[in-house]
């Protein structure tokens, strides 16, 4: 018998949120309210922490099932879990500003164990010495997440067609030079489109727009999308930049290059501008990634066991060069971490300008009026589609 | 004793015995429709069926330029299913009728792409096209000659489209060629028809179920094509696929992709239906 009766409203409620759970994935298979799940754990994430090196060496320590589930923008994640998979989700790996900003206070995610992470936090480089900004609520009370990767994200060139100290110097106004149209391409990430459009049009993206700024992004979004040659994945990015297609694209950094300079490509270079709209005239954005316990009412005890294991110099050098796209893990600040990356791999991640990159940057915000943008970028690249 | 079919009051034994099925195909196939029709009706960028039902939704398709997206769809759905017919009726009537031993050859060698994922395919045509890659490297390095590179544009989205969808054109366009009679043909030359009046009298018109139900298939798998405009396309046209797929993604407006799913639904089952009106598939299949 029910515990609730039955009205047409919970009826629908339930509907919808077991219809969310199917559309999941049947994989996901529901664990009845009453039963353990010490062995089980599922993780939403980006890609890397979705890898058979990274998950594997856990799967048989713990003798345990778990599944991950990689995707490649932070709304579509927070979304899942607003649309009622919490009871599905262990784990959820974002950006920065939505563990604080959004998961915390909308009771999505659960705090950790101050006492039992905090230490982690200390043997992590300096900038992240707790309490550190970005794992903690707005309070600054609780510790809602644990970081790991991290990196500069503004655009990439290819440094035989433009050289690392232009695009530096010029930085967002490579955008504003019309001729360069036709000479670059824009990454399929529109979030961040929508913040490095506003770069482009010459005003800081994390913050309300008034009108005269909303006129100059739409102006903004329609030129860039006019001029661009292609519009593509980090795998048509690199390929179009290493085979000249293309000498620059929009919105990327350590992550979108480091595959390509993995495989020898040194010239494709991230790019953090020298100054820009944002605060204290910086020009660039540095993305930091949260992994926090989320408020499922039946939370595996492993998500807090997980969250341990990456801490550990080994799996966080694996995390780092997991498959798809290599970065630099915040454990890096411990030695024993620092000392199993080769040369090739600091190459690869631009280890060289880390820091002067990160100093230059603003972290990545929320948007207040991102909605909106997003819309109105989405139709520019619709009226440039169509000539 | 009752027969077997018998069953007195309720449901027959029949639909008894249909009834999993049923459940599975309503469950399967009409619960997921359903489920995006009822979204579409939902407040923008809501994430449940809960909230009072709204034409929001519509009224922001129609006000935005999403006719841009429908346009590129239907227009590139169209060129690829004249370019395929064009294209396949000659090898159809070949496969048919005249490669003989051949023809399952040729046969195995248009299916065994379809065993390959279509991205990968794709970013094949992508490595054979890119500049100083296997087309324009080798002119480059044999010829001496470096044409501008043609990715990244409108034609080499038509091409991948043509490419992909060349199989679901090609068998059913042979199946309906070879189910034409030899004898009809011998006859109307026999009667002192030409070549032309024999292909545009008996083959076109005996031939036009294949041919019919490979046009539709074609049309409809192409209107829903989004990868070709992605990968080789570079996004240089935006169709309306792929605006769903922004408003289910980044836009995270659901009820948004669904009303656009729902419009997609009924542009294109809509076209379907006027041509099944004007052809009566049952009538040129022979079953009335």
């Amino acid at each position: 018998m029910l515990k609730t009766p039955l009205s047409r409203r919970n009826f629908m409620q339930r509907s919808t949120a077991f219809a969310a759970a199917v559309a999941a994935g049947a994989k996901f298979t529901t664990t009845p309210a009453h039963a353990a799940r010490e062995k089980e754990l599922n993780i939403l994430c980006w890609e890397g922490y979705n890898s058979a090196q990274v998950l594997d060496p856990f799967r048989q320590d713990k003798g345990a099932t778990v599944k991950a589930e990689s995707l490649t923008n932070d709304p579509t994640m927070v979304n899942r879990l607003r649309a009622g998979e919490t009871k599905i989700w262990d784990l959820i790996n974002v950006n920065n500003p939505w563990a604080r900003k959004i998961m915390a206070p909308e009771g999505l995610i659960k705090p950790l164990d101050r006492a039992t992470f905090e230490p982690y936090f200390d043997k992590m480089m300096p900038a992240f010495k707790a309490p550190y900004k970005w794992a903690m609520d707005e309070k600054g009370e609780q510790l809602i997440g644990m970081a790991q990767r991290f990196g500069p994200y503004c655009f990439v060139v290819n440094t035989d067609k433009v050289s690392r100290k232009t695009a530096e110097d010029q930085g967002w106004n490579l955008w504003n030079d019309p001729a360069n149209d036709k000479k670059y391409g824009v990454l399929e990430s529109d979030d961040w489109n929508v913040f490095n459009i506003c770069c482009i049009a010459g005003f800081d993206p994390f913050k309300v727009h008034n009108d005269d700024e909303v006129a100059k992004f739409t102006e903004t979004a329609k030129r860039v999308f006019k001029g661009a040659k292609v519009v593509g994945d980090i795998a048509t990015m690199n390929q179009s930049l290493v085979s000249g297609e293309i000498d620059f694209h929009l919105t990327g950094g350590t992550y979108s290059a480091s595959p390509a300079r993995a495989d020898g490509a040194a010239n494709i270079r991230g790019i953090t501008p020298n100054s820009g709209p944002m605060e204290g005239g910086k020009g660039g954005i540095v993305w930091i990634e949260i992994t926090s316990p989320v408020n499922n009412p039946e939370l595996s005890p492993l998500a807090t066991e997980f969250l341990k294991y990456v801490q550990d110099p080994k799996v966080a050098h694996t995390v780092a060069f997991a498959e798809g796209t290599f970065n630099p893990v915040a454990q890096m600040g411990n030695k024993e971490c620092f000392d199993l990356f080769t040369k090739e791999e600091l190459d690869a991640i631009q280890w060289d300008s880390l820091e002067e990159e990160v100093a230059r940057s603003v972290e990545y915000d929320i948007v207040p009026d991102y909605d909106k943008l997003l819309d109105i970028m989405t139709a520019a690249k619709k009226e440039a589609s169509a000539g | 004793m009752a027969a077997p079919h018998e069953t007195g009051k309720g449901l027959s034994q029949g639909a008894r015995n249909a009834l999993p099925l049923m459940l599975f195909m309503i469950i399967g196939f009409a619960a997921p429709l359903l489920t995006v029709i009822a979204y579409s009706f939902m407040p923008p960028r809501s994430f449940g069926l809960t909230r009072a039902p709204t034409l929001d939704n519509y009224a922001d398709i129609f006000a935005s330029n999403s006719y841009i997206s429908f346009g590129w769809s239907m227009l590139f759905a169209a060129l690829t299913v004249a370019l395929l017919a064009l294209i396949c009726y000659p090898i159809a009537y070949g496969m048919a009728r005249l490669f003989g031993r051949w023809s399952p050859i040729l046969t195995l060698l248009f299916t065994i792409p379809l065993f390959v994922s279509e991205n990968v395919r794709l970013y094949g045509w992508i490595l054979f096209l890119i500049k100083n890659g296997v087309l324009l490297g080798t002119l480059k390095s044999w010829f001496g000659i470096e044409p501008e590179s043609i990715l990244f544009t409108p034609g080499v989205v038509l091409l991948g489209m043509v490419y992909v969808y060349l199989p679901f054109m090609l068998f059913p366009m042979t199946l309906g060629v070879s189910m034409v009679p030899n004898e009809t043909r011998e006859a109307a030359r026999d009667l002192g028809a030409s070549r032309w009046q024999v292909f545009r009298e008996v083959e076109l018109p005996l031939s036009m179920p294949g041919i019919m139900i490979g046009l539709l298939l074609t049309f409809v798998l192409a209107v829903g094509a989004i990868a070709e405009a992605k990968v080789l396309g570079g996004q240089t046209i935006i169709p309306i696929t792929h605006d769903i797929e922004i408003a289910f993604t980044y836009a995270q407006n659901w009820p948004l992709g669904a009303a656009l799913a729902v419009l997609l639904m009924i542009v294109v089952g809509t076209l379907v239906m006027l041509v099944l009106k004007r052809f009566d598939l049952d009538a040129i299949l022979g079953k009335r």
